[in-house]
């Protein structure tokens, strides 16, 4: 194996890790032609802890792994290693469960902002996480470059949730009159939702585990097309029901930013505060678009105009 | 629970129970569906995100905007349906432009797009939620038999035009498409009564149940009055209909609609006077089963296998020629639908249809079971964002030794935003009813049939040029048309004579071609007004595609001829409607409906029908909140409320004609 020289690592390290050049560098110099190969500093150790074994779970642990392993800073630790680890990634609400509690840091994915917060995962020390929501504010970027035309947004809610005041902010700044509906109990989903949709142009889907199920969407998707009102879904799946568009992140696109976030731990060993997902897609269903008479634009053209690409 | 309708008009008795109904659908009906329903319950919040969602508004339950519809096209959706307070399915079509709605009774109504039609309006297709309900032996809709109740209807849509590429064989002067509403937990519980003059009385429930993986609905009604006011006739009648309905979505890709029915009619018949027709009773049922299956595909493409059974009888037993006819009909269609490209949709299937009809009487040589086969295809085609263009076949063999395709091709041009043109072609075929082709009564009956076989489908041929203009910020769209449609080797009665006595056959014997345009405006100037007005005018005129075997015999060359110089009179010249739905105040609604039609002859009647027009009213006074659990309204319905000339054709060669004349009834329906 040929002796690294500082040149070359700089080389191979991405320009943003210039800190850590500086520090690679004088520990280079101190090891010299001593080493045979570079032993910079010991690697952070890494758990990905797996909830469940299904789809977008697994998706993005393959994603998060195949960006970690390119790194020599991280070691991905295999599965039930967790006691060793110096960093958990617990990937989904059940993970989170797994892991509430834990003296070793946890960097929560693939969870909604909800369920972070209803639990106690956030307050305790030493956890960060990305949520799986994307930011209010993107939504209704979205909702404004797709039916410009709108007046008035309805909301079903089924209690009061934290995102209400962004939500009401972000209306009255774009101009909207806001309709909020809420949902005391299941049974009363039928009136609320018709009277809603009477005075809504669209209907804008908050995460609400009450309210969106799957034994309730195939009823409140009719319903809004029986009234000719659009939805702006959570989702590629919201999307492929029937709704009209949605804004939303892959597994791939949010474990590149996991990947950051543990590369910026190995290197200062603190976790940043929560976050949105930086990298997001647009979704948009074209048939639905047609037949309720709306000239909407590509996918491609709206995820252009509400944010450019980071 | 008590559960009996007895259907004598008077003596009543029903006494329903919420809790009985929903013990007697959920024990009854799918019960190991519920034991995996509440699996997926405790969900957590993430799973708002990645919840597999079934896919809901799935290809085949879009519908495709007016503008961009092939061919010329009418909505009659649930609002209008209420505005209209019309209490039977086939007045509804008076709100289409070029309808003709007719009956020589108080029942049996028959509607037909471009009038030409006798007692059985034969050349449109109908279907009730893609089940064809136009039926053996006669080629006719029994629209007093069909289980299907007017507040259960979604929308309807009236395809004005040939449109066999897309709704299959029989879709010949038009197609009726009548879409009932999804079981569901939005549609709360109803109970709905109606009492009024000349014996109208009505009532029906409908009770839904919703878990996971099931939607299901359950509707009963009973319908009666006694008919027109014409003492001369005996129409009293009276329909009892049950109905289920239920969607079974075990996974996100596959729904399962399950649809069952049954209506049994006891209608009066009878003349005064006319000792071959007395008054009396008959009796008809009908009943029907359907399984759609439809599974997602990858990128919005769809699988759909449909299967259906409808069974209708019919007994005229107490008169001295008993006649009774017994129906079947199986279908099963595959259909296939893609987006195989953005601007490309591509829909293509196959079906298959086996029929068989029995009457002691009409076939004293049973007619043989028809095995019909279709192939069809359509493709959208986008061009740019101002060109769609659509086209579409459909292959046919009629199982009486004709086949036949039926192309379309159309193009909607969005010259401007919201305004649009449109140029259509398109052909289609009208099998041989099974009566015209097989029908043998023998001489037992009064109007002795042989049909002598061979006649050819009528062949229906349409052009025309619309436009459409959406005006949206004054509430105002402008639907407008011209066409010229030729309807060849229309079927006709032939008076054949065999060993000298004289029977009724058939044969391919005019052509006629329609001229004409028809326009819909409807006008919203706010939330709680609107205004719908239809206008038709029409021109038909007739040629020879035939002649009677028994030209020489002066009766039948004049009878020949007779059509040929009667012709133009086959369609109204002018027709139309208005529909005004006005909300004076939260609880209060008032709509009225005006209706006229020019003189028009009805192809088997003596006399021509003489102009008609009528005003109907409707006040309604609502409480709760609507589509609410406690909501309801009380409504007043007045027909013909100024007593106008409204005179029915009749075939019958006596003095007066069948009138409707002012009548009014009340409607209470309560949600809960």
């Amino acid at each position: 194996m040929p002796i690294w020289s500082p040149l070359s690592v700089t080389r191979s390290l991405h320009p943003r890790c210039s800190e850590r050049i500086v520090l690679i560098r004088s520990l280079l110099l101190l090891c010299g032609a001593l080493c045979s190969h570079p032993i910079l500093a010991a690697p952070l150790k890494v758990a990905l802890a797996l909830g469940e074994e299904r789809g977008a779970y697994l998706a993005f642990e393959a994603a998060l792994r195949d960006a970690l392993e390119s790194r020599d800073d991280v070691v991905v630790l295999p599965a039930r290693a967790d006691k060793q680890a110096e960093l958990i990634v617990a990937i989904g609400a059940k993970a989170a469960d797994d892991h509430s509690g834990s003296a070793i840091p946890v960097l929560h994915v693939m969870v909604s902002r909800a369920g972070l917060e209803k639990s106690t995962r956030k307050s305790l020390q030493g956890a960060s996480g990305i949520y799986l929501d994307q930011p209010l504010a993107r939504r209704f970027s979205l909702l404004r470059a797709a039916l410009p035309g709108t007046r008035s947004v309805g909301v079903l809610i089924s209690g009061e949730t934290p995102e209400l005041a962004t939500t009401r902010q972000l209306a009255s700044a774009s101009g909207f009159s806001l309709h909020i509906q809420s949902v005391p109990t299941p049974d009363r989903l039928a009136g609320s939702l018709a009277a809603l949709l009477a005075e809504s142009d669209v209907l804008l889907v908050l995460p609400d585990a009450e309210i969106y199920r799957s034994d309730t969407i195939r009823n409140i998707l009719l319903e809004t097309y029986r009234q000719q009102v659009p939805m702006i879904g959570l989702s590629q799946n919201y999307v492929r029901a029937g709704a009209l568009c949605a804004v939303y992140s892959t597994p791939s696109q949010i474990a590149n930013q996991a990947a950051r976030v543990v590369a910026q731990f190995a290197r200062t060993r603190k976790l940043p505060d929560y976050q949105y997902p930086q990298e997001f897609e647009v979704a948009v269903n074209t048939q639905v678009a047609r037949s309720l008479g709306l000239a909407i634009k590509s996918a491609e053209r709206l995820r252009a105009e509400i944010g450019e690409r980071p | 629970m008590q559960f009996n309708l007895t259907g004598k008009g008077q003596g009543r008795l029903i006494t329903l129970n919420r809790d009985s109904f929903r013990i007697l659908l959920s024990t009854l009906v799918l019960t190991p569906f519920f034991a995996t329903a509440q699996a997926d319950d405790g969900l957590d919040s993430e799973q708002a995100f990645f919840l597999e969602l079934p896919v809901v508004l799935t290809a085949s339950r879009l519908k495709q905007p007016l503008d961009e519809s092939p061919s010329a096209m009418t909505v009659i959706d649930a609002e209008m349906i209420r505005a209209s307070g019309f209490r039977k399915l086939s007045d509804l079509f008076r709100l289409v432009p070029g309808m003709y709605v007719g009956s020589q009774k108080g029942h049996s109504a028959f509607v037909s797009y471009h009038g030409t039609t006798d007692n059985y309006a034969r050349r449109m297709q109908v279907l009730v939620d893609g089940r064809s309900v136009y039926l053996p032996p006669f080629s006719s809709v029994t629209w007093d038999n069909i289980p299907v109740l007017l507040e259960n209807i979604e929308r309807i849509e009236v395809v004005r035009g040939p449109s066999a590429a897309s709704h299959g064989a029989n879709s010949t002067l038009g197609v009726i498409n009548i879409i009932t509403r999804e079981p569901g937990i939005l549609a709360p519980d109803q109970v709905m009564v109606a009492q009024g003059g000349n014996g109208v009385s009505d009532l029906s429930a409908m009770f839904g149940l919703s878990s996971s993986l099931l939607d299901q609905r359950l509707t009963i009604a009973y319908r009666a009055d006694h008919g027109y006011d014409w003492s001369l006739i005996n129409d009293g009648n009276r329909t009892r209909m049950l109905s289920w309905r239920g969607n079974y979505h075990p996974n996100a890709n596959d729904s399962f609609d399950i649809q069952l029915g049954y209506s049994e009619a006891t209608r009066g018949e009878g003349v005064v006077g006319r000792a071959t027709s007395p008054f009396r009773d008959t009796q008809s049922g009908y009943d029907y089963q359907q399984l759609t299956w439809t599974r997602a595909l990858e990128s919005a493409a769809e699988l759909r296998v449909n299967y259906q059974h409808t069974y209708w009888r019919y007994d005229d037993i107490q008169t001295h020629i008993p006649e009774r006819f017994n129906t079947d009909r199986h279908d099963i269609e595959v259909q296939h639908s893609s987006q195989w490209h953005p601007d490309n949709r591509l829909v293509w299937g196959a079906g298959i249809r086996s029929e068989k009809v029995d009457s002691p009487l009409m076939f004293v040589v049973p007619a043989p079971a028809l095995t019909q086969k279709r192939v069809f295809a359509h493709d959208e085609l986008r061009i740019g964002d101002a060109a769609v263009v659509n086209a579409g076949t459909m292959w046919e063999d009629d199982a009486m030794g004709h086949s036949n395709a039926s192309p379309r091709l159309s193009l909607n041009y969005h010259f401007l935003p919201n305004q649009t043109l449109r140029f259509g072609t398109s052909l289609a075929y009208r099998s041989a009813a099974t009566v015209e082709e097989y029908g043998n009564t023998g001489l037992i009956a009064d109007h002795p049939v042989w049909a002598q076989g061979g006649v050819l489908p009528e062949k229906m041929h349409s052009r025309e040029i619309g436009y459409m203009g959406l005006f949206p910020d004054i509430g105002l769209t402008i639907d407008t048309r011209i066409y010229a449609d030729h309807l060849s080797k229309l079927i006709f009665v032939d008076p054949v004579i065999i060993n000298s006595a004289v029977y009724n056959s058939f044969k391919n014997m005019y052509q006629l071609d329609f001229r004409g345009w028809e326009s819909t405006l409807k006008y919203r100037w706010n939330e709680f007004g609107s205004l719908t007005f239809n206008y038709a005018r029409q021109q038909a005129s007739c040629t020879s595609d035939g002649l009677p075997t028994n030209l020489w015999h002066p009766n039948i060359k004049a009878a020949y001829n007779d059509l040929l110089s009667g012709c133009p009179k086959i369609v109204p010249v002018n027709s139309g409607s208005l529909l005004l739905d006005h909300r004076l105040s939260a609880g209060l609604l008032l709509s009225a409906g005006y209706y006229f039609q020019d003189e028009v002859r009805v192809l088997d009647a003596q006399y021509t029908q003489s102009p008609m027009h009528r005003v109907d009213m409707k006040i309604t006074r609502a409480f709760g909140k609507r589509d609410e659990v406690g909501g309801g309204e009380v409504s007043l319905v007045v027909q013909n409320l100024f007593r106008d000339t409204h005179t029915e054709y009749s075939s019958i060669p006596q003095q007066g004609r069948p009138t409707l004349d002012r009548r009014a009834y009340l409607v209470a329906t309560f949600r809960y």
